[in-house]
């Protein structure tokens, strides 16, 4: 489908359509950032609104984000948001302990019309231990103790909400909006449109692992939509053996030369058929993105030469061992990535279908399996990133479509989009902050509630962006888009 | 529809959960909150879907009648206008007594009902009144209501009714075209048009039209010599001449089946090989494939092709023709879980056929839409007794090498609803009936199917028999030849010279009981008076071959202990006294007296009924009564020439899913499709549920013909063009990207069907990527790379740009290769003219011809100049011709379709 195929946008013309894409290969680099400049601008009608320039709004704290997302919904009482009481109280029903008037609605915003999906009553002890971390005592379950270890670089933000009682908010997390409403732009594009690239290498929004399947967003969740495909995520390998696929041609096919050649030709033809269509955003996407091919022909399997790297920073990534081997690689090459200067690396975890971590059953079995994947590997890039001193300008964000219910479905919990949390590092962040409050046993969101698009509003603030600035005319977007900066975590 | 006896029954139950839920956690209430909505739809908020807005508040613990928890002045107001009308003999609905009642001040706090409902304040509470800053947004949402109310609802769970066709504000002023009266589709879009104040875009020039009619018909561009005779074209009608020949042409079979198969979640087999793992699906799926491609070219009534898809075993039990429609249900064949195995085909029934997320209730009541947990195990009921198997196919009677996988109705295992959904814990006190969900209306009527004794006993057919007798036969050739062969050698051993002679001897006696058997089974099954005769006969005949089979053995068994060594010798010996002995039974046996006990053949039978279940369900599905049927097939369709579906969310027509952006028009092609009117080519009536028909009627329309080029205004109105003020721009399909690099190059090879490729051989096969293998971790990656469908499921494909697809294009061996052929084509036909070069190329790769700015940047890049003096610039100057081709097969317009 391509119903979004163009920004609604009256400046653009014939000519500036040449401008904005550069004049051909050899051009691309100069003619982009002339346009970012806003030097190039098409000559004639004044235009009333202009695309991004590129600069930041505000001063940035951050250059770069990895955006680790957990497909499925993890559990915050067992995770970064423990809930003793839960032990406690296990067993019992909700309305059988002090905290009964959690399953009242007065006053709160219940999501979800099922009560099978937001009533689970009997209270599930917890599936695994927890201690305090670090100077700030931040308490961690025991499943993500290699986390715990960097506790102090974190700011857990506890008192998240969504909107969507099924994993449809996987998309939300990404866009902000209900997955009713399919496609809108993701963060990452937000990220991408607003600030451009630091390289000419690699894009600058990458994805890394298998993203959220079709029923629950699919593409969509790197996806973005009205802000073109050129912003929109690319997939990546992270198997050196296979960078990419087709990245050269045959042996004695086609020398570098010809390529250069060839695609010379290319872009000035492709620009002259944008003559007459202007606002064909796939054609935009499709002449940066032959460029980009060609150097990727080479950035790509740079980056991935993992086997560069000292033994123990492949330790760290716990690349030695197979249980974290494969999203060990996916972190080493986000922070390869970064110091090649992407700007936004989202790393999905558990990715297809509803999502890996959807413990309804088993969830002691689900949780343990899973998070003895993830749980070194951040680690790792979160001490690497810090002794290296990329983090005090890289941010990395951990998070879930939503929490799961504190009351048992089985041996598992349900979905529960009353709560969950997140947390984030880096990038101007303080950290050993906990942020935001649930009840005691985890069901509300209770102090300081704060809906998904607050963290993308923080995560762009420190990018140095203002996301109502970046709004473009006739794509109306609503107050909860643009979410509110989480000040009380920035440093 | 629901007769008033339904709705007092409603009301009670209503009751009852209205008060339960207030005590318990004021969740929605399901059926009350529904006729709310209904009315108000988008304009209710949130907060009034509750009991309170018809009912004082009450903490009384189990409230057991109205009296207990009695309503609020509104409550009252809303009953007693439904008692008064009752009264005098008419019925309102909860909708017309909500609308009589709007402008009535049930609260006397001063602000009208329907004000204080669109403003999200309690209309019988007095004290919940809107502030005056609300009322000043009274005005917009008031008048935003009423035209809600009045313009056409989209009501995708009501049976289609024909809309009328509006009549005014069709056409653009200022433009005069003999073809613009009459288009249904134009009607519609332009009275929505004008509604939005968009501009209709001028028809696309013939270059381009041309171009998007061969994609979209049959994927592949006009040739050179197409595109001249359709420019050349200038007699009226003649667009419509190229639409109805290529309807017609069997290569848009092809082009819809892969759209089709996406829908229907064509896999091929998954697994190992090795090991017989068949995971997913079943060897020789492509049947279906095949049948799909078939019934688009013959245009088969899309009712047919759900009915077949569903239920071919039931309705047409002894055509294979149809039978391999049911590949539809094997495709979803789990070994390793026939609890996914019946999910996924309950599950993607309903998204595919009625656009109903049918698999969120199968662990809970569906949280939008009114479908039950219970319903799902209903449904569930229907394909519970189906499995799959392999029939044998006529020339060949190993199912390994090729066979019909096709769904039949085997077990009685009851159905049981599942709490939670978890396998572990069926509720066993109650066996679900095959159902189907009631707020789609009608039932199914369930009516055990007999079969006929070729459904039953497969292996009983006369091409089974006929096979197996030729197989034999050969067997007696291939015997007679070994003995003559070894009687010619040279070396001749006397021994296997007689162990041949004794082979052949086997081979015509095993031929001869083969025979017998067959005509002792068929007598007996006809129940002739020969059966008798033929049992005993059969029966010599069966101890005849035993005895030679024995002869044959003992003989062997004698020519292992001549050529025995020493102390092998003893072993040789014993084996060949067994040998002897058995020989000796079977001449024993042979002498004794006849009797009629022969054994027969072995072959599968299967059970004599099928449940009947699928037949009837297929029924309901493609009923006229049916809601979603139509609406969901004609918007798979309308999305696969726009762009985008009139339904955004194809495979979701709940409330989860989008509204139609036009669900007028939706409304007007389903019922169009099912029930045509007019006459279709040649002045023959149309037939109903015909692709063709919808195909022609789109593609016939300005809307459809409108170029895609952009509009300042209307961009900036509408920058999504929702409301089709111009045709969209699409990527092409993957396998339309693959297709189109062979076919312009001249080297698409265009055999039709058959067993599927190799998906490694994506680069050098030039078969259709359709015939290309497609399963679990069998997946050309080329097509991948330009999102080719997923195999769990693909309702619509989510085009992407990404530079890997700019390397497949510029590097993969398959475009270079191609590159290599069409230049070589080129060069031969055109010789040394470049500018007739350039121009030949941009006709084959894009089908249009170069612009004059195009020209001289293609003329420069060949570099002409260059005097064409020796063999090796002429080398030089084919690479650029090449590589200019590369640069082509790259061009955007060459995956575009303008």
């Amino acid at each position: 489908m391509n119903p979004k195929s163009s920004i609604g946008c009256p400046g653009v013309s014939r000519r500036s359509f040449l401008a904005d894409t550069g004049t051909g290969f050899t051009g691309m680099a100069l003619g982009a950032l002339l346009f970012r400049d806003g030097i190039v601008r098409a000559e004639g009608a004044e235009p009333a609104w202009t695309p991004p320039s590129g600069h930041p709004h505000l001063p940035p704290r951050a250059k770069s984000v990895i955006w680790i997302f957990l497909c499925g919904g993890v559990s915050h009482m067992e995770s970064f948001d423990v809930k003793p009481e839960l032990n406690r109280f296990a067993g019992k029903s909700i309305s059988d302990t002090p905290y009964a008037s959690v399953l009242g609605t007065e006053g709160k915003d219940v999501i979800g019309a099922n009560p099978a999906h937001g009533n689970r009553k009997v209270i599930l002890p917890l599936q695994t231990g927890y201690k305090p971390y670090g100077e700030c005592g931040l308490v961690v379950g025991d499943w993500f103790r290699h986390v715990g270890e960097c506790a102090d670089e974190l700011a857990v933000v506890r008192s998240l909400w969504t909107i969507h009682n099924d994993h449809g908010a996987q998309l939300t997390w990404q866009t902000g909006r209900h997955p009713r409403e399919l496609e809108h732009p993701t963060l990452g594009a937000w990220v991408s449109y607003g600030l451009g690239t630091m390289n000419e290498n690699l894009p600058e929004y990458v994805v890394l692992g298998v993203p959220t399947g079709d029923c629950c967003g699919g593409a969509y969740t790197h996806g973005a939509s009205y802000l073109g495909p050129e912003n929109s995520g690319v997939r990546l390998g992270t198997d050196p053996k296979n960078p990419l696929p087709f990245l050269r041609p045959p042996e004695g096919t086609l020398s570098s030369e010809e390529q250069a050649s060839n695609l010379g030709l290319l872009g000035r033809l492709n620009r002259l058929a944008g003559i007459d269509y202007p606002d064909d955003q796939n054609l935009r996407a499709r002449i940066k993105s032959y460029e980009l091919a060609f150097q990727m022909q080479s950035s790509v399997p740079e980056t991935l030469q993992l086997e560069r790297e000292p033994e123990h920073i492949r330790r760290m990534y716990g690349l030695d061992q197979d249980p974290t081997r494969t999203f060990g690689q996916q972190c080493l090459v986000a922070r390869r990535l970064v110091e090649r200067g992407v700007r936004f690396i989202q790393i999905f975890h558990g990715g297809g279908g509803g999502g890996a971590w959807d413990a309804h059953s088993e969830i002691k079995s689900n949780h343990t399996q899973l998070a003895a994947q993830v749980d070194l590997p951040i680690a790792g890039l979160l001490k690497d990133l810090r002794q290296r001193g990329l983090l005090d300008d890289t941010l990395v964000v951990f998070g879930t479509e939503f929490g799961r219910s504190p009351g048992a479905e089985g041996t598992g919990r349900d979905h529960h989009p009353q709560a969950f949390c997140a947390w984030l590092a880096g990038g101007g962040v303080r950290g050993g902050i906990q942020y935001g409050q649930t009840d005691e046993l985890g069901f509300h969101a209770a102090d300081n509630r704060r809906y998904v698009t607050d963290i993308h509003a923080t995560v762009l603030h420190q990018l140095g962006l203002d996301s109502r600035r970046l709004e473009v005319p006739g794509r109306k977007r609503l107050d909860m888009d643009h979410g509110t900066v989480i000040r009380e975590i920035l440093g | 529809m629901i007769s008033s006896g339904h709705i007092r029954v409603l009301r009670g139950l209503l009751l009852v959960a209205c008060l339960r839920l207030v005590l318990s956690s004021a969740q929605a209430t399901p059926a009350n909150r529904a006729a709310l909505e209904r009315h108000y739809d988008r304009f209710l908020p949130r907060a009034l879907g509750q009991c309170r807005t018809c009912h004082l508040p009450s903490d009384r613990k189990m409230p057991e009648s109205l009296d207990e928890f009695p309503h609020n002045p509104f409550g009252d107001r809303l009953r007693r206008i439904g008692e008064e009308a009752k009264a005098s003999g008419t019925r309102l609905d909860l909708g017309a007594r909500l609308a009589k009642m709007a402008d009535e001040d049930s609260d006397g706090d001063g602000v009208a009902n329907q004000a204080e409902l669109l403003l999200g304040h309690n209309p019988g509470e007095p004290k919940d009144t809107p502030g005056p800053g609300e009322l000043e947004t009274l005005a917009v949402k008031a008048s935003g209501f009423s035209r809600f109310l009045t313009g056409y609802r989209w009501q995708p769970f009501e049976p289609v009714v024909r809309p009328k066709v509006p009549t005014g504000g069709s056409g653009t002023p200022g433009e005069a075209s003999p073809r613009r009266v009459g288009n249904p589709i134009d009607a519609f879009l332009s009275e929505a048009r004008a509604e939005r104040g968009l501009k209709e875009r001028p028809e696309a020039s013939r270059e381009v039209l041309l171009r998007r009619v061969f994609m979209d018909l049959v994927g592949l561009n006009p040739t050179p010599e197409e595109q001249r005779q359709f420019l050349a074209d200038s007699e009226p009608g003649s667009y419509e001449r190229l639409v109805e020949r290529l309807l017609s042409d069997p290569r848009h079979g092809e082009r819809w089946a892969r759209h089709w198969m996406d829908v229907w979640r064509y896999s091929d087999w998954a697994g190992w090989a090795d090991g017989n793992q068949v995971r997913d699906s079943k060897p020789h799926i492509w049947h279906w494939r095949d049948w799909i491609v078939e019934a688009l070219n013959s245009d088969m009534p899309y009712n047919r092709m759900v009915t077949e898809m569903l239920a071919a075993d039931e309705v047409a039990p002894e055509d294979p023709a149809a039978l391999r429609a049911t590949g539809y249900l094997v495709r979803n064949y789990k070994m390793l879980s026939r609890e996914q195995w019946l999910e996924d085909t309950v599950k993607h029934t309903f998204q595919a056929f009625l656009g109903v997320t049918m698999g969120c209730a199968k662990c809970h009541d569906h949280m939008v839409d009114p479908i039950s947990q219970r319903e799902y195990y209903s449904a569930r009921a229907i394909f519970e007794p189906h499995q799959v198997r392999t029939d044998r196919v006529p020339g060949e009677l190993d199912t390994a090498r090729d066979g019909l996988p096709r769904a039949y109705d085997s077990t009685n295992s009851p159905t049981f609803l599942l709490v939670r959904g978890d396998e572990r814990h069926p509720l066993t006190n109650q066996v679900m009936v095959p159902d189907v969900p009631a707020f789609l209306g009608g039932k199914i009527d369930v009516r055990e199917v007999k079969l006929s004794d070729g459904a039953r006993r497969p292996d009983h057919r006369e091409f089974v028999l006929r096979d197996t007798l030729a197989a034999s036969g050969k067997v007696v050739e291939e015997a007679v030849k070994l003995l003559e062969t070894t009687q010619a050698a040279t070396n001749a051993v006397a021994g296997r010279v007689e162990e041949a002679r004794i082979a052949l001897d086997l081979a015509y006696k095993k031929r001869a009981s083969l025979e017998a058997v067959i005509e002792a089974e068929r007598a007996r099954d006809s129940g002739l008076p020969t059966a008798g005769v033929l049992a005993t006969n059969a029966t010599l005949l069966q101890r005849m071959e035993s005895v030679a089979q024995a002869r044959l053995q003992e003989h062997k068994a004698r020519l292992v202990l001549d050529a025995a060594a020493t102390n092998k010798q003893s072993e040789a010996r014993q084996k060949l006294s067994e040998a002897s002995q058995q020989l000796a039974k079977a001449v024993d046996r042979l002498a004794a007296p006849l009797d009629s006990a022969f054994v027969p053949r072995t072959a599968e039978v299967y059970p004599p009924t099928s449940s009947g279940r699928r037949s009837a369900f297929a029924r309901w599905i493609t009923a006229r009564s049916n809601p979603l049927t139509a609406r969901v097939a004609v918007n798979h369709v309308w999305m696969r020439h726009f762009g985008q579906g009139l339904v955004p969310s194809v495979a979701d027509f709940g409330r989860n899913g989008r509204p139609a952006t036009h669900p007028a028009l939706l409304d007007w092609l389903a019922a169009e499709f099912m029930e045509p009117t007019g006459s279709g080519p040649g002045g023959l009536p149309q037939a109903s549920w015909s692709f063709r028909h919808l195909h022609r009627l789109i593609l016939t329309s300005r809307a459809y013909r409108m170029a895609s080029t952009s509009d300042d205004a209307d961009l900036e109105r509408d920058p999504d063009n929702l409301g089709l003020w111009r045709m969209n721009s699409r990527r092409l399909e993957a396998e339309a990207v693959r297709d189109n690099l062979l076919h312009v190059a001249g080297s698409l090879d265009g055999t039709m069907g058959g067993a599927d490729v190799d998906h490694l051989k994506a680069l050098t096969s030039r078969r259709r990527s359709l015939y290309l293998r497609h399963a679990s971790e069998k997946q050309a990656e080329f097509l991948q790379i330009f999102d080719g469908p997923g195999v769990t499921e693909c309702y619509q494909r989510r085009p992407s740009v990404i530079p890997q697809q700019a390397l497949a294009l510029g590097n993969s061996s398959l475009a270079l290769e191609q590159a290599r052929l069409l230049a070589a084509r080129l060069t031969a036909a055109v010789g040394d003219s470049p500018e007739r070069l350039v121009a030949e190329a941009f006709s084959r790769v894009l089908g249009r011809r170069p612009t004059p700015a195009e020209e001289r940047e293609c003329l420069g890049f060949l570099n002409p100049a260059q005097p064409v003096s020796n063999s090796s610039s002429a080398k030089a100057r084919q690479r650029a011709v090449e590589n200019l081709v590369l640069v082509l097969f790259n061009h955007s317009d060459f995956v575009t379709i303008r």
